[in-house]
């Protein structure tokens, strides 16, 4: 299994960094939100909200990867004839599909680099990391954290032909309710506690705070406990979907 | 006539295609929540900044959501026809190009145009914004005159879709850079000089300008110099895109890269 996740993560990784008209788009998406921050919020003297801004940006697109890329990922497989073969294969599926989650949100990497020199050279972000050992082990554990909350979106992409659809419909409300570019204090008080849930939250405030020099710890710490609660209930909704969708012969369909 | 039957059967029997087989699942997340969601998401984001009023960043995403219908209604027309390798078949026939693309592409230029009022109206009503009957009136009009705007811009993206292969996500990054271009989502006095600029000659500018003056009480004559902007730069991205169909298709042609996906 862990052989069958590495190799998976090693082959997505290298095909999602392949094409170089997809990877501009990378890095075209999390600028422009960034961008849109900053002349919206046009705060020159407060350069830590800019650097949060920045951040946020960055895990926007991570999300946004994950979500589309594994959803554009499984649509490719229909149309390629290989969904069916992966499922046949003696591997547990979840142990296929996770690798596809976790290479999408690691290409987000790109968007991280991306934000943070377009911020520092046009806008004069600070680009001061306060604790790098924490910056550095927080931006794996937030890829890892959102890539495994792709795996529970990835378990309903295998029922519906039209994956791509909907992972395109959940980056919004995604981004909304986990406070990346607008604060939970904003918006109405019942999405506070929906955060808690969301791995974007937790990975955006480790990385946020490793940089500011606050305590990420804790963040990276639910960041790994949601990981593996996501694993759990993508490989069990997995199992579950993948018997629905063989029982309706719908694996085939384009 | 028989650019008329190519326009309207080949349009009817697209449309159907194209949403026949979605969900209603995968149909109301993607066609309804999307939008709704990104106009929330920008309100949200002009409140914690104190820039305008909710009634800035609604009229300006529900302009942009029109918008995204026409940079992506003849991209993914002709983009659909090459991903089912039925492209090279298609461009054999003698029919009309333009009845062919757009007969494919206008509905679902109207279904977007729809989508993005209902994306308005819930969006109003949980922003709290209200409009009266004048008011409305003018937004529908200066909501159309964008629509032919982007529509005639998405045939000029459309057409590239005959040479590249994944022109969709080129229209997806042009749609992407109006959210900042078209000062939809930040006034455009805060945008650096050439931005301006460029804004002048792009579509949906002038558009959600003249919207935006309509719904606080101007008159459709205070801004017929927008709209005729509008509806003008809409004209020059038509003929543009009339001549790079053509040029296009001769390249395709010429270089045997129709079939490649």
């Amino acid at each position: 299994m862990i052989r069958a996740f590495w190799s998976g993560m090693r082959i997505h990784w290298i095909m999602f960094s392949r094409n170089p008209f997809d990877l501009s788009g990378v890095l075209l998406w999390p600028i422009l939100y960034a961008s849109i921050a900053y002349y919206l919020l046009d705060a020159k003297n407060d350069p830590e909200l800019l650097l949060s801004a920045s951040l946020g940006a960055a895990v926007m697109l991570m999300w946004s990867l994950v979500v589309i890329g594994s959803a554009g990922a499984l649509e490719q497989q229909r149309w390629l004839g290989t969904l069916e073969l992966l499922v046949a294969a003696p591997v547990p599926f979840a142990t296929v599909i996770a690798p596809i989650s976790v290479a999408s949100g690691a290409v987000g990497a790109y968007a991280l680099l991306a934000t943070l020199v377009w911020g520092t050279l046009l806008f004069d972000v600070p680009l001061a990391i306060e604790q790098p050992l924490a910056f550095a082990v927080a931006v794996p554990a937030c890829v890892l954290a959102i890539g495994m909350l792709g795996l529970v979106m990835a378990a309903t992409f295998v029922l519906y032909r039209a994956a791509f659809s909907l992972g395109i419909a959940m980056q919004y409300p995604v981004w909304i309710a986990t406070g990346l570019l607008v604060p939970l204090s904003v918006l109405p008080d019942f999405i506070g506690p929906v955060s808690w849930f969301l791995a974007p939250s937790w990975g955006f405030r480790a990385i946020q705070e490793s940089a500011l020099g606050l305590t990420p710890w804790p963040d990276i710490g639910m960041c790994l406990v949601l990981s593996a609660a996501y694993f759990a209930i993508g490989s069990l909704c997995l199992r579950w979907f993948v018997q629905v969708a063989r029982a309706r012969a719908t694996l085939k369909l384009t | 006539m028989n650019w008329l039957r190519v326009f309207f059967v080949g349009g009817l029997t697209s449309y159907r295609a194209l949403f026949n087989w979605i969900s209603p699942w995968v149909f109301v997340p993607h066609m309804v929540g999307y939008p709704v969601f990104e106009i929330l998401f920008f309100a949200y984001l002009g409140r914690f900044a104190e820039v305008q009023s909710d009634e800035f960043f609604l009229i300006g995403n529900a302009f942009m959501g029109i918008a995204v219908t026409g940079f992506f209604g003849m991209s993914a027309a002709i983009a659909g026809e090459r991903r089912s390798q039925t492209l090279l078949t298609l461009l054999a026939s003698p029919a009309n190009r333009l009845a062919l693309f757009l007969g494919r592409a206008l509905p679902s230029i109207l279904t977007g145009v729809l989508v993005a009022a209902l994306a308005f109206t819930i969006c109003a009503l949980v922003l709290d914004v209200s409009f009266t009957g004048t008011e409305l009136r003018g937004l529908v009009i200066a909501a159309l005159a964008s629509s032919f705007a982007c529509s005639a811009f998405g045939l000029c993206i459309g057409s590239l879709a005959l040479r590249g292969r994944n022109v969709t996500l080129f229209a997806d990054m042009v749609a992407g850079s109006m959210l900042l271009l078209s000062g939809a989502n930040v006034p455009l006095e805060r945008l650096p000089g050439w931005i301006q600029a460029l804004s002048e000659v792009l579509p949906l500018t002038h558009g959600i300008e003249a919207g935006r003056r309509l719904a606080d009480g101007a008159e459709l004559g205070d801004v017929s110099g927008l709209l005729a902007a509008e509806v003008g730069i809409g004209v020059g991205y038509f003929v543009l895109g009339l001549a790079l169909l053509r040029f296009f298709e001769y390249q395709g042609r010429r270089m045997a890269t129709l079939e490649a996906f």
